[in-house]
């Protein structure tokens, strides 16, 4: 760990751990956001940047995350950044907080987004379903990491001394 | 009628483009000279924003006389996006308000100045929300209503239409960044969401111009699909400007109140050094910023 509590004739720095774990989820939803936008809408053009079925609930959802995406990448980098400045990161679950960040967003836009509210498929003249299973699993597994650094990440604050 | 050039700065005809363009350098030189003024009589005044208004003046003054690449309404959308978005936030990032407060002497000009920025009537346009809703409902109004054809070859129409994108988004930067001197300050909450709900009409506006172009206008498919996703990216680019500069701020008042509490011996407990206690208890590090 780079942020152990300081010697004692310093002003102590409080580790966050939960504060964190949210920071880190942040980033993490975010970045899988602007990864879906730029490797499956401009780079493989599967998405398609307009879908005429998207009802006009869906057209108002998108708008609103795709603006939340970016707002929440850039308060998610200078929060982390506060973070270190304070010596207050706890890297283990900021780390942990960025794989369920990152799954979490998978699911819910592999659920949510393309069947749900069907804004757009992730790809077009194909069979969907096999690309469907593999976008949830993906999502699923960064998940299940996610939590499983989570409890690991807890425990190891658990074993170290109090204080932090 | 097929509608080739809603703009008159297209197409040549109108005045109000040079106008504005010739007024706006004006005001360029005029900064670069106050700013010269201050650093001469010892003031600090950091180069960068000399660099940022000019820049904003330039790209201005460029998109309101040019002839701007891409198909008709393409064109249409470049100027919007700079008018009323990115020349705004670079005008605004370099403080004219604050330069034009301390280059004043003091008297009747910069009285009526101080009196005009802290009048009530300006206070309450200053309201973050209801600047957004000036700007962003002016944006829906000219692509959601006949008012964007209505405004083609009426070149009074226009130049109210298009005074008011400038001023409406120079308005709505202002209040966003709060980077000025003004009589009421809103914390980062307000302008935060207020940037959020803006930046989502902007968003939902630029993706359905992308299936239906604005009433009584005929646009080819490929132009409004142009149009279209420039708006909605270009969009997203002042909107992570304009996220970086609260952050910004957020950032650099949350360290000065660490440092503060750093320094200070906390006030209830032992101090630095003391019982093992951390000295220093996090304060809310709440997103009040200024």
């Amino acid at each position: 760990m780079s942020s152990e509590p300081a010697t004692p004739d310093r002003t102590a720095d409080r580790v966050e751990p939960g504060r964190s774990l949210a920071v880190g989820a942040l980033i993490g939803a975010a970045v899988m956001a602007a990864v879906d936008e730029i490797v499956f809408h401009q780079i493989l053009h599967w998405h398609h940047f307009y879908d005429r079925s998207t009802p006009g609930i869906g057209l108002l959802s998108d708008g609103l995350l795709h603006t939340a995406e970016l707002i929440a990448l850039v308060a998610g980098f200078f929060l982390f950044a506060d973070l270190r400045r304070r010596h207050a990161l706890a890297p283990a679950h900021a780390r942990a907080g960025l794989f369920l960040g990152l799954g979490a967003f998978q699911l819910f836009d592999g659920i949510v987004d393309h069947k749900l509210l069907r804004l757009h498929q992730i790809r077009y003249g194909v069979d969907v379903t096999p690309y469907d299973w593999a976008w949830n699993i993906a999502g699923l597994v960064l998940l299940l990491a996610g939590i499983a650094l989570t409890v690991r990440a807890g425990r190891l604050a658990g074993t170290r001394p109090a204080g932090s | 009628m097929t509608l080739t050039a809603v703009h008159p700065g297209h197409t040549g005809t109108g005045l109000f483009g040079p106008a504005v363009a010739a007024l706006v350098l004006t005001a360029a030189l005029a900064y670069l000279a106050a700013a010269t003024r201050l650093r001469r009589r010892g003031d600090a005044w950091p180069r960068h924003r000399d660099a940022s208004f000019t820049a904003g003046a330039v790209v201005l003054g460029y998109a309101l006389i040019a002839s701007l690449p891409g198909g008709p309404f393409t064109a249409h959308m470049v100027q919007h996006l700079v008018v009323a978005m990115a020349a705004p936030l670079l005008l605004v990032l370099a403080r004219p308000l604050t330069l034009t407060l301390r280059v004043l002497p003091p008297g009747p000009v910069r009285r009526g100045l101080l009196t005009v920025a802290h009048s009530r009537p300006v206070a309450w346009l200053l309201f973050p929300p209801l600047a957004a809703l000036l700007d962003i409902g002016g944006l829906w109004l000219l692509h959601r209503t006949g008012l964007l054809a209505a405004g083609h070859g009426r070149p009074l129409l226009d130049a109210v239409i298009r005074g008011h994108v400038l001023a409406a988004g120079l308005l709505f930067t202002f209040t966003v960044c709060q980077l000025d001197p003004v009589r009421r300050r809103w914390g980062l909450a307000w302008r935060g969401t207020t940037l959020l709900a803006a930046g989502w009409a902007h968003a939902v506006l630029a993706k359905s111009l992308y299936a239906t172009p604005p009433p009584g206008t005929t646009f080819t498919d490929g132009d409004l699909h142009t149009a279209s996703q420039l708006m909605y990216y270009g969009g997203d680019l002042v909107e992570i400007a304009l996220a970086t500069v609260l952050a910004a701020q957020w950032y650099a008042a949350t360290g000065r109140a660490y440092r503060r509490d750093r320094l200070l011996p906390h006030p209830g407990g032992a101090g630095a050094g003391g019982d093992g206690r951390p000295g220093l208890t996090p304060r809310k590090w709440s997103a009040s910023g200024g």
